[in-house]
């Protein structure tokens, strides 16, 4: 045994081999908790995302749609973000076991922790609106992706045959309302004194709007509810009839 | 010797990335466990050990940098000289077989695995559940030699299997779970 140790120290020194430099193992290691760290942002990103389409949905509308409320949420559920978060889940997991010491942890530590870090870092966007600029970006970058691969709030109100539209309102007057819809198409929009108009509903020229309606034809439709763009348009919780007068002004009825 | 005693396995580790005359002092605390852990872990004559042995020194010594000192250096060298060894028997395309442990080495295998009503295992009996434990996959023979030959507590097995803890425990459990089976199996009623 001797003669063991006496000849691998003659190798090393006839051979000057020599320690591989640490930098190479630290790159290694840290560039190991590097990936980690982009894992967490991109699923962090992708919370957000996924969050700022479920709250701009109108959750409501499984009423109009003849739909039990589970069936609607299954309906609308961001499934995407939602695979995209399972496999930054699963990439972690497997980074973090590829690491010197990373099977000590178990599968479910691995997975809290990183499940945690997502969720917390995906709020913080979400309260700097990183998820609704990144969706937008996803939106016009990505083709499919906000007509095929998820229901947003544009493709939710764009289906005239279901009974909802969205536009931008061109014109007003006594009874109809022209409007110019996403894809800018003019309907002409009959209202009634029966149409619910949410109290914080700005009808006027420019004014963005949603409607739960009837198609009756090719550019007309009947509207029974208008909503503002943005929310649901309940002010104190209360829902108030309105009369649209010529000019385009509300008046209490 | 004295030196020797003295400094722990980091310091030498220290020592040994300036002078590799110091990295004999590592080789001689661990060539006798390794050689042995290697023999047990392969069916190879003396000297093949040797030459693996000393392949898997080399590559302790130019992975000097690499340690981490969370871990114990003999689970570290323990972990170099499994995958080297794994590595080889891949190289050469040959199964890992442990034919080569001495019979006190088979009775502590036998007594952590098996029920034995009898305080004495007959030869016969022992040369039978051989057959039975080399019948096991690999994974399970390499953790119980880890803990019932070469009597590593869990954690040094994490470490040099890089397993988690419920890994190591649920291999050695479905091991001899798999192995008491195979020993009903085989009508083997010796005890």
């Amino acid at each position: 045994m001797k003669n063991l140790i006496e000849n691998t120290i003659g190798k090393i020194k006839q051979q000057q081999l020599k320690p591989a430099p640490k930098w190479k193992y630290l790159a290694r290691k840290y560039g190991s908790w590097s990936v980690f760290g982009l894992i967490v942002v991109l699923g962090s990103l992708s919370l957000s995302a996924g969050y700022f389409i479920i709250a701009n949905l109108d959750w409501d509308l499984y009423r109009f749609m003849h739909q039990s409320m589970l069936g609607y949420s299954l309906s609308i559920f961001p499934y995407f973000w939602a695979i995209l978060i399972a496999i930054f889940l699963a990439a972690a997991f497997f980074d973090i076991r590829k690491t010197e010491t990373g099977y000590r942890f178990s599968w479910l530590k691995i997975s809290l922790i990183t499940l945690g870090s997502i969720i917390l870092l995906g709020l913080i966007m979400s309260l700097f609106g990183i998820g609704g600029r990144f969706n937008s970006m996803m939106t016009k970058g990505v083709p499919y992706y906000g007509k095929h691969m998820m229901v947003t709030r544009e493709s939710q109100w764009m289906q005239p045959e279901k009974g909802f539209l969205a536009g931008t309102i061109n014109s007003v007057s006594d009874n109809e309302i022209v409007i110019s819809d996403l894809n800018r198409r003019n309907w002409n929009v009959q209202f009634s004194e029966k149409t619910l108009i949410r109290p914080s509903v700005d009808i006027k020229q420019g004014g963005m709007i949603k409607i739960i309606g009837k198609k009756l034809g090719e550019n007309k439709f009947e509207a029974s509810e208008i909503r503002p763009w943005i929310g649901r348009g309940m002010m104190d919780g209360q829902q108030r009839r309105f009369m649209i007068n010529g000019s385009g002004m509300m008046r209490n009825n | 010797m004295h030196e020797e005693a003295v400094q722990s396995d980091v310091d030498l580790i220290e020592l040994s990335k300036q002078n590799p005359e110091s990295f004999g002092l590592l080789m001689t605390r661990y060539q006798g466990p390794l050689f042995h852990y290697i023999r047990r872990m392969t069916q190879l004559p003396h000297d093949d050990i040797q030459d693996l042995l000393q392949e898997v020194f080399i590559k302790i010594y130019q992975k000097l940098n690499e340690y981490d000192e969370e871990l114990k250096f003999s689970s570290w060298a323990y972990r170099i000289a499994h995958n080297h060894v794994i590595d080889y028997f891949r190289k050469v395309g040959a199964r890992v077989q442990i034919n080569s442990l001495e019979d006190y080495e088979w009775e502590k295998i036998i007594s952590a695995s098996v029920q034995i009503e009898k305080a004495i295992v007959d030869k016969d009996c022992v040369e039978k559940i051989k057959i039975c434990m080399q019948e096991l996959p690999m994974k399970y023979r390499e953790v119980m030699i880890l803990r019932f030959v070469e009597e590593k507590e869990y954690e040094e097995i994490m470490d040099i299997l890089k397993k988690p803890k419920g890994s190591v425990a649920t291999l050695i459990a479905r091991g001899k779970e798999i192995l008491n089976k195979k020993i009903k199996e085989q009508n083997i009623n010796c005890f």
